[in-house]
């Protein structure tokens, strides 16, 4: 067991863990947020995805240990009130189903976007294929990136 | 939150209920709801708060059908509520209050609750607004026909007064309940009829909406069972010593089989498999406990068999004479063909494959000396409470039942199992709540799965080249009960003279325990429309051409219930994919297209692939889908839904299957079991049908089954290639990411 001290959306949280931990854990178990989805554990599903500095990683492929000082988003904290363009195209184009893979899905979409502000057919493809959904919403997320791309960011 | 903490931290004066069971029964009830009150005594699904939001008590099974929102529609229509102020409260369950439809009140699954609810819920919102009418000319002295209801507010008429809901909702719940109401006319529907984004996506954006997984209670463990690989097989002795040392470990014990009750009434076909519990601090610890378990397994008769050779035992059975299970149709349909001009024959297999729910299987319990707690998302609240009672001994008032949306259910979430190992873990832990999660990889080697089906056709072809019989016999793992399942194919409303379905089960043989998988019946019995395309092609008749003359105009034929399979609305949907797939039109050499329809839920749907197919590879260009699911009520959610359903066939087109080797499954996660992914998924266009029908269909399993036959046939118009068994990966085809979608 390890103190480790995470950096996570606007908070600074202690923990005390396994070291080897996935963050995933750590984030859902030991912080309470739990937005981040377990869905494979083993970064095939994308359930689980964050940001770390801005990057979308699994957060069940990396140990807490590693994250150290580095500043973890999950979704609670990807936008203050609920309004990050994705946010508000999920809700426009009606995308979720279940919903259970879709915090990781607007996640990895997020961080496409943070690099990519106006990204292709299939540069949206190829960004988001890593990220399963059992219910099939493909084509919905294709197009609620097509939207958020084209809205006004607010940040 | 609980309903309690609701009513206290809103600062609710009051609200107005009704409950689910009067208005069954017809006499209806209203009951006030104090500042801080415990639970109402009735049951209620509709409550107006004082700020006049309506919290619609949803009693059935969110799992992404989208359920929740139609519900809440179909509702608010009748009630003139502004949606905006409509919200999802999900109840605990009540076995005695919600039992409020012919589908048993919590129970969702085979594609009813849409059905089972129109006439329910609009009933209810229709009274709840004449009362509040009421309660508004009872304020102004004046009498319910010079008021109206519209979006959340009374007014009087030739006057500008005007109350909201919120400020009628206390004194309404004060008036007798109306003995009788009318309903809106269907061109006068606001809400019904128009796409609605789903009510829970602002908590599901955000990560606020609680599933099942989410769920901690205070002074929680939580709990991994090591299952036994093999189906059947038992413990023989396991040594912990290693898992013990984890740190946050806490306990280890075995765990035992319990079945549900086996063919016979009231059947509940699921099987828990014995194994051994480990219990820790956290999910993390008791997964790596679960690594270091060391287990000796007694594999028994199982272990020693393979897919090849449950599949060979199959075979067997379905091309030598037996006797069947059950029939339906005439018993001496094929008894004499010997004046037909031919016959043919095909064998077709669809594998078992599991439900991968994108939420792991998980339940929350806590059992006390003679009562329990359970968290869990469910599609069957009843059942869990009835093996609950079974195996444990308590009696219902003492178990208490808090309901979660699922993150997928497909038919997995309807069995009781769940709860039934969470409520023994609990148990065996000293009646500690635990929470139970299945990780990825136990979901692959010991869950429930589709039916293995076998299916073997025959169709005759009299002189003149008429269908003159057709055979079918299928060989399936799964059953209900020992009578015929009473399907509703659409090949039933086929003008065939001469027709027979013999089913045989051979649940005692199978190798992983089977179950129901969105679309219920087993998808194999659409191979039909696979087989259909073989006669065609032997006539060489145009598939979709050979259908329609078939269909004979569209009579209605009768199966199984008094709701018949109508030749006329297979006709239409039939005609409709057909056009807007622009079916007939040149195709350049190598590409195919094909057709399917089927009937689930009192809906209809077609779907036509078009598929290029080179040297063994396939790619799928599109998928074009007709739907006639009668009154629609919201078009967005049923095109997710139709949707959604060919991506899951893709699926088992592509990857489906569960292979077995020395009874133990292969596969071990999304790396080995693929799903299909977005870079290949294929553009999908939904089209409905107009209709004049009056009442809603289901949705969530009608094109569900149709991804199969008809990319199966369109691979055949492309390339002459007839593949009859599923996935494609193991039949030497390989598939081309296509273009993006556009
Ligand atoms: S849970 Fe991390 S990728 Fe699936
Ligand atoms: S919305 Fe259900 S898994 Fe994606």
């Amino acid at each position: 067991m390890a103190t480790v001290e995470l950096h996570i959306n606007t908070r600074k949280v202690n923990i005390d863990v396994d070291p080897d931990m996935p963050l995933l854990w750590a984030i859902r178990d030991f912080v309470g947020l739990t937005g981040t989805k377990y869905g494979c554990g083993i970064g095939q599903c994308g359930a689980c995805t964050v940001h770390l500095d801005g990057n979308a990683i699994r957060s069940c492929s990396v140990p807490v240990s590693v994250v150290g000082s580095q500043k973890i988003t999950t979704i609670e904290g990807l936008s203050e009130k609920g309004d990050h363009p994705l946010q508000l195209a999920w809700q426009q184009e009606d995308v979720p189903q279940c919903g259970y893979c879709q915090a990781g899905q607007i996640m990895n979409a997020a961080a496409l976007l943070r690099g990519n502000a106006r990204p292709t057919d299939s540069e949206i493809t190829t960004a988001m294929s890593g990220n399963l959904c059992r219910c099939g919403t493909y084509q919905r997320i294709h197009k609620a990136i097509k939207t958020a791309s084209t809205m006004n960011s607010k940040s | 939150m609980e309903r309690r903490d609701f009513i206290r931290s809103a600062g609710v004066a009051g609200g107005l209920l009704l409950s689910f069971q009067e208005l069954i029964a017809g006499s209806w009830e209203t009951k006030l709801v104090a500042p801080g009150a415990a639970s109402p005594a009735l049951g209620d699904f509709v409550r107006i708060d004082a700020s006049g939001d309506i919290l619609f008590q949803f009693v059935k099974h969110e799992m992404g059908q989208g359920v929740a929102t139609a519900m809440a529609q179909i509702l608010a229509e009748e009630l003139c509520a502004d949606w905006e102020k409509v919200r999802i409260d999900f109840p605990n369950a009540d076995m005695q209050r919600y039992q409020n439809d012919r589908n048993g009140g919590h129970d969702t699954g085979g594609s009813c609750t849409i059905i089972y609810q129109w006439d329910l819920l609009r009933k209810a919102g229709a009274t709840v607004k004449q009362m509040l009418i009421a309660a508004a000319a009872k304020q102004w002295n004046t009498t319910p026909e010079q008021c109206y209801a519209e979006k959340h507010y009374v007014f009087q008429r030739n006057t500008s007064k005007k109350l909201a809901f919120g400020a009628l909702a206390l004194s309404a719940a004060r008036l007798p309940v109306p003995a009788r109401v009318e309903l809106k006319k269907a061109s006068d529907h606001q809400i019904i009829g128009k796409s609605k984004p789903a009510k829970l996506i602002p908590k599901i954006v955000t990560g606020e909406l609680k599933y099942g997984m989410d769920i901690k209670v205070p002074g929680m463990l939580y709990a991994v069972i090591a299952r036994c690989p093999v189906f059947k097989g038992k413990l023989k002795s396991f040594d912990a010593a290693e898992a013990m040392k984890v740190a946050g470990a806490r306990k280890v014990f075995s765990t035992q089989r319990i079945a549900g009750l086996q063919l016979n009434a009231p059947y509940m076909p699921y099987d828990i498999r014995e194994g051994v519990a480990v219990v820790a601090d956290s999910f993390w610890a008791a997964r790596q406990m679960q690594a270091k378990l060391i287990i000796e397994w007694d594999e028994g008769g199982n272990g020693k068999l393979s897919s090849e050779d449950f599949e060979e035992m199959a075979w067997n059975r379905a091309t030598h004479r037996t006797d069947p299970t059950g029939f339906t149709g005439n018993a001496n349909a094929v008894a004499n063909l010997s004046h037909v001009r031919k016959t043919l024959r095909a064998s077709y297999v669809f594998p078992q494959q599991l439900h991968s729910c994108m939420e792991p299987l998980n339940c929350t319990a806590h059992t006390g000396e003679n009562g329990c707690e359970i968290w869990i998302g469910t599609q069957a609240p009843h059942l869990i409470d009835s093996e609950i009672r079974r195996v444990f001994g308590f009696s219902q008032e003492k178990i208490k039942m808090h309901l979660f949306p699922s993150g997928g259910g497909f038919g997995r979430r309807y069995y009781p199992d769940m709860a039934v190992e969470a409520a023994f873990i609990s148990r065996q832990a000293g009646n500690l709540p635990v929470k139970m999660i299945w990780t990825r990889e136990d979901d692959h080697q010991a869950n429930l799965a589709h039916l293995f089906q076998h299916m073997e056709y025959q169709a005759a072809l009299d002189k003149d080249n008429n269908l003159y019989a057709w055979y079918e016999k299928e060989i399936r793992t799964y059953t209900w009960s020992a009578r015929y399942m009473d399907p509703k194919l659409p090949s039933m409303a086929y003008a065939i003279p001469n027709v027979r379905y013999d089913f045989e089960d051979m649940i005692q043989q199978e190798l992983v325990h089977s179950s129901a998988w969105r679309g219920v019946d087993g998808h194999g019995r659409f191979y039909g429309e696979c087989f259909l395309d073989e006669v065609a092609a032997e006539l060489k008749r145009d598939p979709f051409e050979f259908r329609v003359s078939l269909l004979n105009g569209g009579k209605d034929t009768y199966v199984g219930d008094a709701i018949p399979v109508h030749g006329s609305r297979i006709l239409r949907v039939l005609q409709m994919a057909a056009e807007k797939a622009k079916w007939g039109e040149t195709l350049t050499p190598g590409r195919g297209k094909g057709i399917a329809v089927s009937t689930f839920g009192y809906s209809y749907c077609a779907v036509i692939a078009d598929v290029t197919m080179h040297d063994n590879k396939l790619v799928i260009n599109k998928m074009t889908i007709a739907i006639d699911c009668g009154k629609v009520i919201n078009p967005s959610g049923v095109e997710q839904q139709m949707i959604g359903g060919i991506v899951w066939s893709l699926t088992a087109l592509l990857y489906g299957g569960l292979p077995i080797k020395n009874g133990r499954a292969m596969h071990t996660n999304f790396h080995e079991n693929k799903l299909l992914r977005m870079n290949e998924c294929p553009p999908m266009e939904v089209h409905f049908v107009d209709t004049d029908e009056q009442t809603p269909g289901g949705v969530g399993e009608v094109s569900s089954p149709l991804g199969v036959p008809a990319v199966l046939n369109a691979i055949f118009a492309a390339s002459g290639k007839r593949i009859r068994k599923i996935p494609l990966e193991m039949q030497g085809i390989g598939t081309t990411l296509r273009e993006p979608i556009k």
